[in-house]
């Protein structure tokens, strides 16, 4: 499964709903997230990361009923990953930062991406869905045009101008709006 | 343990979470702690013998009406501080609402009478006790909102522990009105507003330690 936004914000939503397997699909897509969000950050073996990994996976399930499904739900999963991973520091525990401990409590590249992804989202959604659902396949998440033409069941020449013309708009939006 | 297991484990026990269980969980941690010190009080400092009367006139309202609009706005702080994702902390300019009125009704106070009466109607009776009063008053409402805090996800812990001890603080000064006689604007201003202080402040002292999680 993707891990997008959309799609964690939606099983954790449902787990805070009582669905018990909606919650332990969410935990288990957010083992590898969390494992690459710590290797970026910490040194160390990799029974170390995965402690932290299941420290952080106990406090996402113990403390749940902080999200608020109004909220962006990566960013209080990273919320909870960086206080886990600075508490780790601090008790100095066996992990080293990569980072100064000051940068990570200032920078947070996680989070602007989530949000930008938003913007993002929130542009789209102007565009009609044909050019919309093209220009997140080829531009997004990176697929040929071959591909998403095969995918869509359109015409490459067809994907191509949707996309060409989705952008142009999209362009002249966000220069009528600055 | 293996990760596997682990998820398994934790997936074993998800029962239902009710909207506003932050909001929820703290107003409970923060009555069950007032009521020790309504107990307390009771028991240690009395009721005001005239409290019926009281309540009829203005002064006892002006007092509430402080220190109940304070817990509210210190209260909303906590709940937005129980969150990980607390970056944005809104509506703490909320807390000067209070204030201004009262040192409004003070300041008319001050004007209506002659300066030889100010420094009485500065201290009252009372003015020695009264903030350690409402700071003690405020330690079981505190012990209470951590318990609340135990299962919610701080991560600014001294302002997280600020806005506990405040909210502590603010109620426990509204539960020491019932015993209270002072009337003056000033008083309160002064001598409430200091307990309130003091027990944010001891609250900001010990949230890095007891809110850890």
């Amino acid at each position: 499964m993707r891990a997008n936004e959309e799609a964690l914000r939606e099983l954790m939503v449902a787990g805070l709903g009582g669905d018990a397997a909606a919650h332990a699909a969410l935990l288990g897509v957010l083992v590898p997230l969390l494992r690459g969000f710590y290797r970026r950050r910490a040194s160390g073996s990799d029974d170390d990361i995965e402690d932290l990994v299941q420290e952080t996976l106990i406090a996402v399930h113990v403390r749940r009923a902080t999200y608020d499904p109004g909220r962006a739900f990566t960013a209080w999963l990273f919320a909870i990953a960086r206080y886990k991973m600075i508490d780790h520091f601090r008790r100095g525990r066996r992990l080293r930062p990569i980072e100064g401990l000051e940068e990570l409590l200032v920078a947070e590249d996680f989070e602007s991406v989530a949000a930008a992804r938003i913007d993002v989202d929130d542009l789209l959604e102007t565009l009609p869905a044909k050019q919309a659902g093209l220009i997140r396949a080829t531009r997004i998440d990176g697929l040929s045009v071959a591909a998403s033409a095969t995918a869509g069941g359109f015409g490459e020449s067809d994907v191509k101008v949707s996309v060409h013309r989705g952008l142009k708009a999209l362009a002249a939006r966000i220069q009528g709006r600055a | 343990m293996d990760t596997g297991d682990l998820i398994r484990r934790l997936s074993d026990d998800v029962p239902p979470v009710r909207r506003n269980a932050v909001g929820r969980r703290l107003a409970i941690g923060l009555l069950l702690g007032a009521l020790v010190s309504a107990v307390c009080a009771l028991l240690l400092l009395g009721i005001r013998p005239d409290l019926m009367l009281a309540m009829r006139g203005i002064s006892f309202w002006m007092k509430w009406g402080y220190t109940i609009s304070l817990t509210v706005i210190a209260f909303v702080l906590a709940v937005q501080l129980a969150r990980p994702d607390s970056n944005m902390l809104r509506w703490r300019w909320l807390l000067v609402v209070p204030v201004v009125p009262l040192a409004a009704m003070g300041a008319i106070e001050l004007s209506r009478v002659p300066t030889s009466h100010w420094l009485h109607m500065l201290l009252g009776h009372s003015w020695a006790s009264c903030p350690w009063h409402v700071l003690l008053l405020a330690i079981p409402i505190f012990v209470g909102l951590l318990w609340s805090f135990r299962r919610l996800a701080p991560t600014r812990l001294r302002a997280a522990g600020a806005a506990a001890g405040l909210a502590a603080g603010a109620f426990s000064a509204t539960i020491y009105c019932l015993h209270c006689p002072e009337v003056s604007a000033v008083f309160v201003l002064t001598w409430y507003s200091l307990g309130i202080v003091l027990a944010s402040a001891l609250g900001a002292l010990v949230g890095p330690r007891l809110l850890r999680w």
